[in-house]
């Protein structure tokens, strides 16, 4: 950017890096991933970040690291196999029945959240998302390799990716319209302590893990987290 | 992020011996005229895109380097995130996109008089990439011409 005549300024999340990539304007800040500016819902906090960020662009010579102070942050986990180590599985049912059950939940976050939904990279409907369980719960059992509701632009390791990251948003978002003050934490505890879908991700990822496909066994590492 | 010691280990780990560039300096553009007066972009490494545009995908060579265009004016409905990283929460970015794509952040600078104005085009990379070639040789590049063609001041980065 700046070789090619722009200024810019940035945010970054792990000081460690910066200093060894030396960006020409950057401030550090000890949030976790996936947490940019702090706070959600809180523009006043996010305007402070920008503010700090921007203010860089004032500095006479570069390269600059500032670094964001604030308290401790609560670090958060986020792998199913970090959480089943720290919390007692609850008695779950069956993903179907938490499909059903969840779908008015989810619906409520759509209303709660103006219509805008992470769930949707597979371009699979909701309303398919049985026939998903069910392909993945065959593709675990080694009945099938492919399924015929996958669009042909995505490989079925893609598919399967996208699918696993759909049914992970549609669950969690369920979940925060149920209890929209819980913290990442616990959302991430709920999802992989008390849900169907936790095992049968589980069972995915081994499975996944196992083959002998490059492209599937690349995918498996993050099915489960 | 949290500081190193409070990470788990095989986090620790994995982030010390990360294959992030070294280098021993940084190219530099000045600042010629205030912020107020400024055009910016917001370009981010969050891997979002425009729902219905090609996902990011786990690529065998170290990491998708590619980009997606997202327009200034889309509404954040239609803006879904295919990042390929496990380590990073994505409860957040549902409930405020502003938390890694701060455009609501940036229109109000803009009414507030602090930004100029605003490009009609952000861009969303890939973060977490273990080969930058592609980054570094073709899609930066290519980035940064639209961005100057668009007359462009200054770029806002955000990772996620």
């Amino acid at each position: 950017m700046e070789e090619a005549g722009l200024v810019s300024t940035g945010i970054a999340l792990v000081e460690e890096h910066a200093r060894k990539i030396k960006p020409p304007r950057i401030l550090s800040v000890p949030f976790n991933f996936g947490n940019t500016l702090g706070e959600v819902n809180n523009p006043s906090f996010q305007h402070e970040i920008l503010e700090a960020t921007f203010d860089l662009l004032d500095r006479p010579e570069g390269p600059v690291l500032e670094i964001f102070e604030t308290d401790e942050i609560e670090r958060v986990v986020l792998s199913r196999s970090e959480v089943k180590t720290a919390a007692v599985s609850k008695k779950k049912e069956d993903t179907f029945v938490e499909l059903a059950n969840i779908k008015a939940n989810y619906e409520k976050w759509l209303g709660m959240n103006k219509g805008r939904t992470a769930v949707g990279l597979s371009n699979i409907g909701i309303d398919q998302f049985p026939a998903v369980v069910e392909f993945l719960k065959e593709f675990i059992e080694g009945k099938t390799h492919d399924s015929e509701i996958r669009p042909e632009q995505f490989s079925i390791a893609h598919f399967i990716r996208y699918c696993v990251d759909d049914l992970k948003s549609y669950y969690l978002e369920s979940r925060i319209a149920v209890d929209p003050k819980a913290s990442m934490n616990e959302l991430y505890r709920w999802l992989w302590s008390e849900t169907a879908l936790s095992d049968l991700l589980g069972e995915l990822a081994e499975v996944m893990n196992d083959s002998e496909d490059k492209e599937i066994k690349a995918v498996a590492f993050g099915i489960a987290r | 992020m949290p500081k190193l010691e409070i990470l788990s280990e095989p986090q620790r780990e994995m982030l010390l011996n990360w294959p992030s560039p070294e280098n021993e300096d940084s190219p530099w553009t000045p600042m010629i005229k205030p912020l107020s007066e400024c055009k910016v972009a917001l370009v981010t490494t969050a891997g979002l895109h425009v729902r219905g545009d090609k996902p990011f995908t786990t690529a065998k060579n170290g990491g998708d380097a590619s980009f997606r265009v997202i327009p200034r004016v889309t509404d954040p409905a239609d803006i879904v995130q295919s990042h390929t990283s496990i380590g990073f929460d994505r409860t957040s970015i549902y409930k405020d996109i502003n938390i890694t794509f701060p455009i609501d952040r940036l229109n109000e600078l803009v009414a507030l008089g602090k930004i100029g104005s605003l490009s009609d085009n952000y861009y969303s990379f890939m973060g977490a990439l273990r080969n930058i070639s592609g980054l570094i040789d073709e899609y930066g590049p290519e980035v940064a011409k639209s961005l100057l063609d668009e007359q462009v001041d200054v770029v806002l980065l955000t990772p996620t």
